[in-house]
């Protein structure tokens, strides 16, 4: 999702069957950055709709049964979430900051005021963002752990294996890589997979 | 003073335990003020729960899990200490898919519970013709209504790839069923009863069928919540338990069927709740109903299928990890932390 100022569309998915409510909407937002389609009732094309159209933004009633048909979307496409925004009459503030807590990205209470919508949209924008860049972060610093850890594998079998100090494994595995023209985690996993099976099928050898 | 609780329901068949200690005034027997909020989708049903909006669930037996797993969600403290009914669920077919199924396989008649290897020659069939993909519905990612389609066909040898499969609200099922956008799902009642009554749905499984008894509802309690008045939630546990007994005799089951289908709970035809709560499973409009004693239960006289156990959870916990929801299985001690055995044994025992 690109944010360079008001030029780049955001395509908001508006799921709701009160037309006053998707009428006032569709007005608050006009000439904005925010560019509505709109779908009603819980039909199976709601998945359909949304893989075609591909929105970086999905609003919908928190009493919609359809809901449910959203659910199976974050957790099918959980490589490609998008933030969801939910509308509630409910006014309590509490409610609204518990429920940010428990997953939603944002909530629009009551009616549609267009000099409250914009912001609240911007602001779910940029903390599902925040929270997106956050998750990618942990990811990748569990991959690199990982990597460590099969390299510090590979690195000990052989130095228990051939005898070596821990700087000459690490050379070994760094030749052998080159050699072979790989990166020193393949070529690690490898050899890691390689000796499990050897001492697994050892007796029958 | 009463103590107040609000529990989250959806209208379905098997929320009776819950709405009957209401109307029987068993709530108000071990002093509690219960509120009961209908709700439209298990997922904001979730969301109330884990922010303390309402303070236990009638959730479907996967959820406690998934919640506290994160799946779907964030990571929430969700336990149940009781199982709140077991079977219920149901497979109903389009009648336009069995008279496919019947052409495919040159049969005048099915037997039934239907032997999901008959789908084979209609997915073939399909396949050739450059026809759709079979769609299935069912209720949410982490249900038994899931898992149980799932077993079925895989017990007829149907890859599981080979079938589309879609989330959707219970209510909105035989309204998709009726305009062929889907051609079959796996629900609670009454909403199979009511596409056979309508005359679009056949009902060719039922999860006693597939599963024999297996807990299908729990009452789902956020671990903060109850930490901090443990004391009112075992009377609400004894509270439902009594509910459950209730609904045990087979004679009362009709008196719950018409409070359920009122305006104020399931809003639904009395002949579409009756059939499953009176131990009978319609198949097709004309044709021969199944006596099914077992089809909704809510426990038995000494409440043991009331308490969880684990053996379920880790049953759910192998399908999330089979879908890759997971990367390892969790522990006996973790799952039984959620599954909590220890409740009800614990009133049994105040009870002698």
């Amino acid at each position: 999702m690109q944010q360079d100022g008001a030029t780049t569309k955001i395509t908001v998915l508006l799921i709701d069957d009160n037309q006053q409510r998707v009428l006032a909407l569709q007005n608050a937002l006009d000439k904005s950055r925010y560019d509505i389609v709109h779908s009603s009732a819980p039909r199976i094309g709601l998945v359909k709709l949304v893989d075609k159209l591909q929105p970086d933004l999905v609003i919908i009633d928190v009493e919609s049964p359809s809901r449910d048909i959203l659910s199976s979307l974050s957790t099918v496409s959980r490589f490609n979430p998008k933030p969801v925004v939910m509308f509630s009459d409910n006014h309590d503030t509490n409610t609204i900051d518990s429920s940010v807590r428990a997953g939603v990205t944002a909530y629009v209470a009551g009616h549609t005021d267009s000099n409250k919508i914009r912001p609240i949209l911007d602001a779910a924008v940029a903390s599902f963002g925040q929270t997106q860049a956050l998750r990618e972060e942990l990811n990748s610093t569990k991959q690199a752990l990982e990597k460590q850890d099969v390299i510090s594998k590979a690195k000990l079998h052989l130095m228990q294996q051939q005898n070596l100090t821990e700087p000459d494994a690490y050379a070994m595995l760094r030749k052998m890589a080159m050699d072979s023209n790989q990166t020193i985690e393949n070529l690690a996993k490898s050899l890691v997979v390689f000796w499990k099976q050897q001492s697994a099928g050892g007796n029958n050898g | 003073m009463a103590d107040k609780l609000k529990i989250g329901y959806l209208g379905l068949n098997d929320a009776a335990p819950i709405i009957m200690a209401k109307e029987l005034g068993i709530y108000s027997n071990f002093d509690l003020d219960v509120h009961l909020v209908r709700q439209n989708s298990w997922s904001t049903l979730r969301d109330r729960l884990h922010m303390g909006d309402i303070h236990a669930a009638h959730m479907l037996a996967p959820m406690p899990l998934a919640s506290s797993l994160g799946l779907g969600c964030d990571s929430t403290d969700i336990f149940t200490p009781l199982v709140l009914s077991l079977n219920g669920n149901a497979i109903t077919l389009s009648t336009t898919l069995l008279d496919e199924i019947k052409i495919c396989n040159e049969l005048d008649e099915v037997s039934l519970p239907l032997d999901a290897s008959l789908l084979n020659n209609v997915i073939s069939r399909r396949q050739s013709q450059n026809k759709d993909k079979l769609r299935l519905a069912h209720v949410f990612p982490f249900s038994c209504h899931y898992y149980q389609l799932l077993d079925w066909l895989k017990r007829g040898g149907i890859n599981h790839h080979d079938i589309d499969f879609h989330v959707l609200p219970p209510r909105d099922m035989h309204f998709n069923l009726n305009n062929h956008i889907i051609d079959g799902y796996c629900v609670g009642g009454p909403w199979n009863a009511q596409a056979v009554r309508q005359g679009t749905g056949v009902t060719v499984a039922t999860s006693c069928d597939i599963w024999g008894d297996a807990a299908e509802k729990v009452l789902g309690i956020h671990y903060d919540t109850y930490s901090s008045q443990p004391d009112v939630f075992q009377r609400l546990i004894n509270a439902l338990l009594e509910a459950c007994d209730w609904l045990d005799t087979p004679a009362h089951r009709f008196d719950a069927s018409v409070v359920l289908a009122s305006s104020d709970y399931l809003n639904a035809p009395l002949d579409a709740v009756c059939p499953s709560l009176m131990g009978i499973c319609l198949t097709q409009l004309g044709a021969t109903s199944r006596d099914l004693p077992n089809y909704n239960i809510f426990g038995n006289r000494n409440n043991k299928l009331n308490i969880p156990n684990v053996v379920d959870a880790h049953t759910f916990a192998t399908y999330m990890y089979s879908q890759h929801y997971i990367e390892a299985l969790p522990s006996e001690q973790y799952l039984s932390h959620i599954y909590r055995s220890d409740l009800i044994s614990k009133i049994a025992l105040d009870l002698d």
